[in-house]
Order: structure tokens, then C-alpha cells, then sequence
């Protein structure tokens, strides 16, 4: 149990990794990939938290003196999943813009039958 | 004194005030990408000599290079960002004219954000930089693809973004397990502490596999590029040249950049060798079978990737120059071979070859730009494309590592015979087919014609007297090559 304890974070991320992973090859219905496709990003952005978490650690302000280096959670990944939430959003964002695009040109949200363009 | 962190901050404003400009008077939107990429073009002119002395180290916040966010500006990031901003330059005075349809201020602005992004994607020192760089040259390029909102664009963007978007989780996904290993971002300093002699532990070779396939992926790399095709294909003619001329040399570029710079163990070179060849041979392959004219210069974009994938694997100074002057002399053919397409295909009203009867006569100019393109692709001597080629035989030959390369060569000449075929067949309905319904047929417009004849000037002269760009490329592979310089330039001699 104390393995389960000690990783779980990355046993989450790396579960919603794979879960999204899984929606995306599996399923046919392009917003369901979409959806596959944000848990992805999630699982990613929880594996990049996770890295530099320590349990019961607090915030790196060192202005304040009573505070002890060890605690501090590391801020660089924290700074790097803003910015990973913000190109997710955007990616999103177009995604679902072209969802609708899609569904306008074929009347249908099944990728199988959007296939004009073969090799 | 000049700084290189103007050659991505003067696009990046530029590109923000296009709606701005848009507001005023819709006719100065086309200008502004012109601005920023011939303003560009003049930086990175500027900053090679200097470069050549002494590469330079940016850091940008005030902290010294391991804390910061750095820019490290070496002749390869500064030839590749002098390659971008040229085509850049050009297709952008080309599609003055060319894009007419749509809303043309969101066209312009997105266009200035891809290149932004490759610019800043070759000049940055920082891994997730790069990653940040990486996705703006996507995002844009996903919604250039759709630009015209019509079915077959929307479909291949649609492809293009969800398999863009898994390639750059796994890309982050590989940043993160770096960072967790090694507690730094900076290029340089994860460089420093992966020591790898000649097996690769997994916890390494996780991340690198990651880095590998999530830059594949816009590399086009083998399985990696059943995007490729559609989104070239169905994107404008002038984004089609920028795509192929230069987003997916970024890929390669950082590819490369990991492969080399990050973990730089000779033996995992082979890997890139047997993909640039499969890469290549599919490719060609697939191009030799099209009969729409745009997906069969996709797929020869295809091609070309696996030729310079297959000679940056040879991994000596020889097959790393010829590599990037592969790269240099694609992106020149490519983009005047989109361009000139353009026009046909505006003119004529159908991408299928068959349609393209006398047109040779018809649009004299652009026919021979197109000969022009297909011959420097193909590799004829006067052109830019023989001395690459040529560049690449020669390091693969001088390898001596028994039959394997003998093989390799063999299947690479190969793969230049299917092609000349296919560009050789174009040239003939071109030039010796008549047809009555092409009688009517205009040349290209002046401003699409200014850039086909500077990219054919270029791809002439560098054909001609390519020496002085040897001699950039040599120093270019040497810092690919030479792993620790790069570490010193940016954390100094300690």
C-alpha cells in the first residue's frame, strides 16, 4: 500500500493519459475525440504539478523567513502548466470550431464517414 | 547593436496589430507580413557575420543561462531563421494578391504567427520555449489549413489538429520527465547531464522515444504522416509553400535538435538513417500514383523529408551539411513549385494534371518556374538541388561501414529516378500536349511573378557558386555535432 501511497499522483496522471489516449483511437465521434483529447491534456498537466509537488509543502515566498527551503513546492512546473492550460484551450477552442465546421460540410460527426481525402 | 530577440518580438507585435490596421483601411493588412518578414530577413543578414565570430547567448529576465529563459543563436538557428524569414518574405508578396476570399486580416495575422513560431522555435535554448514555439507555429498552421472553410479543408485540418495536438502532449510529457530527472528547462544544462556512452538507460529512452514522435509528427516522419497529404494539399497554395517550405523542417529541426544536441549517442543515429530512408521511398512512391498535382508535391514534400532525415542520421560533417543544405534547397524548390502551382490552378480552376494542357504556352513564366522547381528537386546540375544531393551521395558513400550504405545510396538514387519520373511527366503535359479550352489562359499577376523570379535566381546562383553557403552550413553542422561547444557558448566555460 505504500507504493500506491507514495505514487498515486502519477498513477492518476498517467491513468488520464492513457484513458484520453484510448478515446482518441478508439471512438469514432469526433467530439468524444475532442473530449479524449482534454483528458489527455489533463492527465499531462497533473504529471507536470505532480513533479515538483511535496506533500504538505507550501508556497515559495521568501520574503517570509519562517518559511523552510525544503517545504517549498518547486514553482517552474507550475508556470509551465499555466502555460500548457492556455495552448490547450486554444487548441480546443479550434478544435471545436472545426467540429462544427465538420458537421456543417458532412451532416455528421462520425469520422469514419468524413473521408473525402485518402492515400 | 542589434538583438536577435528583435527577430521574434517586431513579427509577434506586427501580429497583434494586424486587426488594428484592419480597422483603419483594409488595404495596408497586406503589407504588414511583408514588413515583419522583410525586416527579418534584414536582422538575420545582419546578425550572421556576428554569429560566425562568436555565437550569441541571450538570456533573457537578468539571471545568468541555467535559471533564465535563454536564446541561443548559433549559425544554425541563425541560417534557419534566415531561411524562414526569405521564404516568409516572398510568399507573403506573393499571396498580396493571391488571397482575396475570406477574411484576409485573420489570414495575414496567423500567417506572421507561424513564422514567428518557426523563428522562435530554431533561435530559443529552452526546451519548453521550444515546445511554446512549437504550438504557435501548429495552432496557426491548423487554422491556415482551414482557411477556406471548404469540405476538404476542414476535414484535413480536423486530421492535421488531433494528431498535432497527441504529438505535442507527448512532447510535453517528454519535457516533464526530463525536468523531473534533471530540476532544468535550459537546453544546455539537461545536455550537460545526460552522459550516455553506448546503451541508453529507460528512463532516458522513454523520454527521447516521446520527443521522437511528438516531433515526428510534424516532421512527417514515416508513420507519422497521413496528415501531410490532405493538409497540404487542401491549405492555400501560398500556405501549402510555407508548409512545406518550412513547418515541417521545424519538426526536423527539432528532431535534430533532441537527437543531437540533448542526447548525442552516435548509436541511436542508425534509427534516423532507416527512417529518413522508408520516409523517402513512401513517399516517392505514393507521389509517383497521384494524378492531383498538389497532393503529388505533398507527397514528394514526404519524400524529401526522408532524404534529409537519412542524411542528418549519417552523422558526419559531410551528411550533416548535405542534410541542411537539403533543407535550404527544399525549401527554395518547394516554395516556388507551390507558387507557381497557385496560379495554375487559379487560372485553370482544377488540381488535376490532365487540366494543365499547354499551359506552358500559355503562362510561359510561371511553366518555367515550375521546370525550374522540378529540376532543382529532382537534382540536375545547374540548379540548387544537384550540390545538396550530390552533398549527401558523397558523405554516405564516404562512410565506410561496408554494403549497408552502398545499399542505402542505391535505394536513395532510386527513389531521385521515381521522382524525376513524376516531375518529368508534369513537365510534358505542360509543355507538349495541346488543348483548345487553355487558349484563353493569362500569365500570373506581377506580384505572384516577383517572387517566383527571386526564388529562381536563388536557386540558380546557389546552384552555381554554392561555396559561401558551404561554408555557413559546415559551421552549422559543427554545432550540431559538437555537443559540448554548444554547452559551453551557453553556460560558459565551467
Amino acid at each position: 500500500m505504500t507504493f500506491l501511497y507514495n505514487y498515486i499522483y502519477y498513477i492518476g496522471c498517467f491513468g488520464l493519459v492513457f484513458i484520453g489516449l484510448y478515446i482518441i483511437l478508439v471512438k469514432h465521434n469526433l467530439i468524444k475525440i475532442i473530449i479524449g483529447l482534454n483528458i489527455l491534456d489533463t492527465g499531462v498537466n497533473l504529471f507536470l504539478i505532480s513533479i515538483g509537488y511535496i506533500k504538505k509543502g507550501t508556497a515559495p515566498i521568501f520574503s517570509n523567513p519562517g518559511i523552510n527551503p525544503n517545504r517549498m513546492v518547486d514553482p517552474v512546473p507550475q508556470a509551465l502548466v499555466l502555460t500548457a492550460i492556455v495552448i490547450g484551450v486554444a487548441v480546443l477552442a479550434l478544435a471545436l470550431s472545426l467540429a462544427i465546421m465538420v458537421y456543417q460540410h458532412y451532416g455528421t460527426l462520425n469520422l469514419r464517414k468524413v473521408k473525402q481525402q485518402r492515400w | 547593436m542589434v538583438n536577435p530577440v528583435l527577430l521574434i518580438v517586431v513579427p509577434l507585435g506586427l501580429a497583434f496589430t494586424v486587426p488594428l490596421f484592419g480597422f483603419i483601411s483594409k488595404k495596408t493588412v497586406k503589407y504588414i507580413p511583408v514588413v515583419a518578414m522583410g525586416f527579418n530577413l534584414i536582422l538575420s543578414l545582419l546578425l550572421i557575420p556576428r554569429v560566425l565570430e562568436h555565437p550569441l547567448v541571450l538570456s533573457i529576465g537578468g539571471f545568468p543561462p541555467p535559471f533564465c529563459i535563454n536564446l541561443t543563436v548559433g549559425p544554425l538557428g541563425i541560417l534557419l531563421s534566415a531561411v524562414i524569414a526569405l521564404i516568409g518574405f516572398l510568399v507573403s508578396i506573393y499571396a498580396m494578391d493571391y488571397i482575396r476570399k475570406g477574411s484576409v486580416e485573420k489570414y495575414q495575422m496567423l500567417y506572421i504567427l507561424l513564422l514567428v513560431g518557426a523563428t522562435g522555435a530554431v533561435l530559443t535554448g529552452d526546451i519548453f520555449n521550444l515546445f511554446v514555439f512549437f504550438e504557435i507555429l501548429c495552432i496557426s498552421s491548423y487554422a491556415l489549413v482551414a482557411y477556406f472553410g471548404d469540405s476538404l479543408g476542414v476535414e484535413a485540418a480536423i486530421k492535421y489538429l488531433i494528431q498535432g495536438a497527441i504529438g505535442s502532449t507527448f512532447m510535453l510529457l517528454g519535457i516533464g520527465l526530463l525536468y523531473g530527472m534533471f530540476g532544468t528547462l535550459n537546453m544546455a544544462d539537461i545536455a550537460k547531464n545526460i552522459k550516455l556512452q553506448n546503451s541508453i538507460p529507460i528512463s532516458l529512452f522513454v523520454p527521447l522515444a516521446l520527443f521522437i514522435t511528438g516531433m515526428g509528427v510534424e516532421a512527417a516522419i514515416f508513420p507519422l504522416n497521413s496528415w501531410l497529404p490532405d493538409a497540404h494539399s487542401s491549405a492555400p497554395s501560398s500556405i501549402s509553400a510555407i508548409l512545406s517550405g518550412i513547418a515541417i523542417k521545424i519538426g526536423v529541426y527539432g528532431v535534430v535538435r533532441v537527437m543531437f544536441t540533448l542526447f548525442g549517442m552516435p548509436s541511436i543515429f542508425h534509427l534516423l538513417l532507416f527512417i529518413g530512408i522508408i520516409t523517402l521511398l513512401i513517399g516517392e512512391l505514393a507521389a509517383f500514383g497521384q494524378t492531383n498535382i498538389k497532393r503529388m508535391l505533398a507527397y514528394s514534400s514526404i519524400g524529401q523529408i526522408g532524404l534529409i532525415v537519412f542524411a542528418l542520421g549519417i552523422a558526419t560533417p559531410y551528411g550533416i551539411s548535405g542534410g541542411l543544405f537539403q533543407i535550404l534547397s527544399h525549401a527554395l524548390s518547394k516554395a516556388l513549385l507551390f507558387l507557381a502551382v497557385g496560379y495554375m490552378i487559379y487560372r485553370t480552376g482544377s488540381m488535376d494534371i490532365s487540366t494543365f494542357q499547354g499551359i506552358g504556352r500559355k503562362m510561359p513564366l510561371t511553366s518555367l518556374a515550375f521546370t525550374i522547381g522540378a529540376f532543382s528537386l529532382i537534382g540536375l546540375p545547374p540548379f540548387i538541388g544537384f550540390p545538396s544531393k550530390f552533398l549527401i551521395v558523397r558523405a554516405a558513400l564516404a562512410k565506410k561501414e561496408g554494403i549497408l550504405f552502398i545499399v542505402l545510396i542505391f535505394l536513395v538514387l532510386f527513389a531521385t529516378i521515381i521522382e524525376g519520373a513524376y516531375f518529368f511527366r508534369v513537365i510534358q503535359v505542360l509543355y507538349f500536349k495541346e488543348n483548345k479550352e487553355n487558349q484563353d489562359k493569362k500569365d500570373a499577376p506581377f506580384s505572384a511573378l516577383v517572387p517566383l523570379i527571386i526564388l529562381t535566381v536563388f536557386i540558380l546562383f546557389i546552384g552555381i557558386y554554392p561555396k559561401p553557403v558551404m561554408k555557413l552550413l559546415r559551421l552549422a553542422s559543427w554545432e550540431l555535432l559538437n555537443k559540448m561547444d554548444y554547452i559551453k557558448w551557453v553556460l560558459g566555460a565551467g
